[in-house]
């Protein structure tokens, strides 16, 4: 059976990438992020221009190209996240 | 006097377990706008409320109204409370296997339950509340294999606990002498502190509280 994630899942995904697996010191690309994180391209530029709004990535620009990388409000979130993401899944919940 | 006694550790019990959750939750809710943090947030609120209400229809019952003529309304609402709780529960289990897959389940269906006690809208509360709490802790214990988190162990088995005592509680009526009701309360109480242990394993003091997000 296919399971899909939820969208939370998949901002979580995205954050854990721009914190744990950068390819560099500038960030991570669009590109990277969508093969690393596994979504298509339309929906996570939607997802990380809102992920940018909210403080949670910061965007930089390098050699022309828009890279994103995790800020101390987007930590502070996944650190959240995580803790109550165990939390729902000892309810046998997703977050 | 000891049923009382029972009864209102209980009570208090369920009442303290539901908010502690419910507040952990409405955190969680709060830091990650998970709507699945938000609908146990909205369950554990109402269990622990569900319970207040039945140790303030017992109290009221004992020192307030006339013992022999019980209010049993106020443990009513109290139970319908409770299983808007167990119901929220329930529903983030996703709708999608609430009913049983075989044919001749499917068609025998859960009528009987209500059937056999449909005396009372007490009885009929506490039969949607044992199936809902089941069905949760079945749903529980299938994740439990997914996640092998061994927390989800601790809650499925309190839900089941809970569900049995509804189920004791529940006979009670059939046997109104028998030890049933004391049993009963001694294995929701075991349930309830059961479904606390998943909040002593979250690191409170490294939550920081954003109200931005």
């Amino acid at each position: 059976m296919q399971v899909y994630r939820t969208h939370m899942k998949i901002i979580g995904d995205i954050l854990t990438t721009t914190r744990d697996d950068l390819p560099d010191e500038q960030g991570a690309s669009i590109t990277y992020l969508i093969r690393k994180a596994n979504i298509p391209h339309g929906r996570i530029s939607k997802i990380l221009g809102t992920l940018v709004s909210q403080g949670l990535l910061e965007q930089t620009s390098s050699d022309g190209a828009c890279k994103y990388k995790i800020s101390s409000t987007g930590r502070d979130f996944l650190q959240a996240y995580n803790t109550f993401n165990k939390f729902a899944d000892s309810f046998g919940l997703t977050i | 006097m000891e049923v009382f006694f029972l009864e209102s550790i209980l009570n208090l019990v369920g009442f303290a377990v539901g908010i502690t959750i419910g507040i952990l939750s409405y955190i969680g809710f709060r830091n990650t706008g998970s709507p699945t943090l938000f609908r146990l947030t909205l369950a554990f609120f109402s269990i622990g409320v569900g319970f207040m209400i039945m140790w303030l229809g017992i109290t009221l019952d004992a020192y307030v109204f006339d013992p022999k003529e019980p209010q049993r309304w106020i443990q009513t609402l109290g139970i319908a409370v409770q299983t808007l709780g167990y119901f929220f529960i329930a529903f983030s289990h996703t709708i999608k296997s609430f009913f049983p897959r075989s044919n001749y389940l499917r068609s025998v269906g859960i009528l009987p339950l209500f059937l056999i006690s449909f005396i009372s809208i007490e009885n009929v509360i506490r039969s949607i509340s044992f199936i809902l709490l089941a069905y949760g802790a079945i749903e529980t214990m299938m994740s439990y294999f997914e996640s092998r988190r061994k927390t989800a162990i601790f809650v499925a088995a309190g839900l089941a606990m809970l569900g049995f005592g509804e189920f004791l509680g529940w006979y009670y009526f059939v046997f109104p002498q028998s030890i049933l009701n004391v049993v009963s309360i001694s294995i929701k109480i075991t349930g309830l502190g059961l479904l606390f242990i998943p909040v002593t394993k979250v690191p409170l003091t490294k939550i920081k509280f954003d109200e931005n997000l």
